[in-house]
């Protein structure tokens, strides 16, 4: 597999106001092949949408190397972004002609993604009329249907209830089967990151701590206990790293002295409560 | 339907409460209204409303021209607001008043004068609606937009002047509810001709039907324009904004 996207010695300084310097990537390299789907997992705050805003190219100012081969960008954030005065058609127009797609293409690229998410008959809908899960999964065919070679997505479904975002996670599988793009999703869930991944990379602090195959054959079925054991397995050994973060979910305290099992079972129990199991 | 009641309960009140006075201090509705009438009829209105649309307009035009590059420097840049903001503050609490007679005295008793007077004076309360405007900006969709590559010029044009819209036009609205008041006032102490000229000669021949009679001419021509012409440009731009309903 070639790599569409390298990136070595990544370094990114923040200067706060106060003079203080964050370094919030510590030399990262990174490799992606074409096609391959690649999840970074990791707390909020630990670099993660920051690698990703240099990928994209929104974030000029890093030191070391950050190369993507594979042409156009597409990028879903976490919320739509969609602009809330066009309509559903009017916003991937506004998509389509920015990135200077011929023409002559458009009715044929928007036609096929939007019946690919089930979208066809809500071309004339203001975002605003259309439900939350709607509306991400027309940023999805906005950012698909410039036919871009890489896919970049930020904790995408982590602002839509669990029953929707299965759904589009199952749904972006497809998609994924279908195009064969180049996938880099950021996310803090773990089950999320198994279920959908090839290779998983545990990010804390600005590091890749740890790397991991997916080795469960596709197509996957979300209830599949593989999955569940996967991700009780990376929250186990990895659970330091990504299990503190600011969550809906109320951790009890944990109290001084508590043994490294507790501790586990705590993450566990957050976790699992997280993803509705 | 409620705006017609409203009015027509508001005129009803007028009618009461002028009975407490007598009519040549306090006329009633009908008799202003026949006053007006009278105006209108013998030709004598038509220069006067010309002169002071025409001033309203132009002051209008140049508060725009002052207030909006200000407001929308002062929303980009931190500098160019801590330098700034006390500036319009000072702008606003200056008195038109002051603004009229620095403008009379300075560039002499013309239109030009006037002009200037009432768009200074209107400029920093556009000023400071573009600035709350440019400082609500979503820049998560300017972000978007540069992840699809968009130019410069289009995100300036597709992305952010549509989200200053509003503050625009609501400043423009706001601004002309200004500047009609100052341009009566600038009228009265400067100019020979003008709603607020008329005003002032009917006070001070103690003419209170012909200076309510004005007064009432004034009020509908702005309701005109309020429910003619910005209510309908509004709707048009602002057709995608959901409904509130309370």
């Amino acid at each position: 597999m070639n790599p569409v996207i390298e990136v070595t010695s990544l370094r990114k300084i923040f200067n706060g106001r106060d003079g203080a310097s964050r370094t919030v990537l510590k030399d990262l390299d990174l490799t992606v092949g074409a096609g391959e789907f690649v999840c970074i997992l990791g707390p909020s705050g630990c670099g993660k949408s920051t690698l990703l805003n240099v990928l994209a190219g929104l974030d000029k100012a890093y030191e070391g190397r950050a190369s993507v081969s594979a042409g156009r960008v597409g990028y879903l954030f976490q919320e739509p972004r969609l602009l809330p005065w066009l309509t559903a058609d009017g916003n991937l127009d506004f998509a389509l002609a920015s990135c200077r797609v011929p023409g002559s293409r458009w009715s044929e690229l928007k036609s096929r993604y939007l019946a690919m998410t089930g979208l066809s008959d809500y071309r004339d809908y203001y975002p605003h009329q259309i439900s939350g899960g709607m509306a991400q999964r027309l940023a999805l065919v906005r950012a698909l249907c410039v036919e871009p070679g890489i896919l970049l997505m930020d904790e995408p479904f982590s602002g839509l209830d669990e029953i929707t975002a299965r759904r589009m996670r199952s749904d972006l599988l497809s998609i994924w089967q279908e195009t064969r793009k180049t996938i880099v999703f950021v996310t803090h869930n773990a089950y999320e990151a198994c279920f959908l991944a090839d290779r998983i990379l545990v990010m804390s602090n600005g590091a890749f701590r740890q790397e991991m195959r997916v080795p469960i054959p596709r197509p996957r079925s979300y209830e599949d206990i593989a999955v569940f054991e996967l991700s009780r397995d990376v929250i186990r050994s990895f659970g330091d790293e990504i299990g503190r973060e600011p969550g809906p979910v109320v951790t009890p305290v944990t109290e001084p002295g508590i043994t490294e099992q507790g501790l586990v079972d705590d993450l566990d129990r957050h976790t699992a409560a997280r993803m509705n199991i | 339907m409620l705006k017609l009641i409203s009015l027509v309960a508001a005129v009803i009140v007028w009618g009461l409460l002028s009975l407490t006075l007598p009519p040549e201090i306090f006329p009633g509705p009908i008799e202003t209204a026949r006053a007006l009438w009278g105006e209108i009829a013998g030709g004598r209105v038509g220069t006067d409303v010309a002169m002071t649309m025409l001033r309203v307009v132009a002051g209008l035009v140049l508060a725009l021209i002052l207030g909006v590059p200000v407001g929308v420097l002062m929303g980009l840049s931190r500098r160019a607001e801590a330098m700034l903001d006390v500036w319009v503050m000072i702008g606003l609490t200056v008195p038109s008043l002051c603004y009229a007679i620095m403008a009379f005295m300075w560039f002499g008793l013309n239109e030009g004068a006037t002009i200037i007077a009432i768009g200074v004076t209107a400029a920093p309360s556009i000023t400071i609606n573009i600035w709350e405007g440019v400082k609500n900006i979503d820049t998560r969709l300017v972000a978007m937009a540069r992840v699809f590559e968009a130019s410069r010029a289009v995100i300036v044009r597709r992305v952010l002047l549509p989200q200053i819209y509003p503050y625009v036009m609501a400043s423009a609205r706001f601004g002309l509810g200004i500047i009609w008041k100052i341009t009566v006032l600038v009228e009265l102490i400067g100019r020979p001709n003008g709603v607020g000229f008329k005003l002032f000669y009917w006070y001070q021949l103690a003419d209170m039907r012909l200076v309510l009679a004005w007064t009432l001419l004034f009020t509908i021509i702005m309701l005109l324009i309020e429910l003619l012409i910005l209510k309908p440009i509004e709707r048009r731009l602002f057709a995608w904004r959901p409904q509130v309903a309370v």
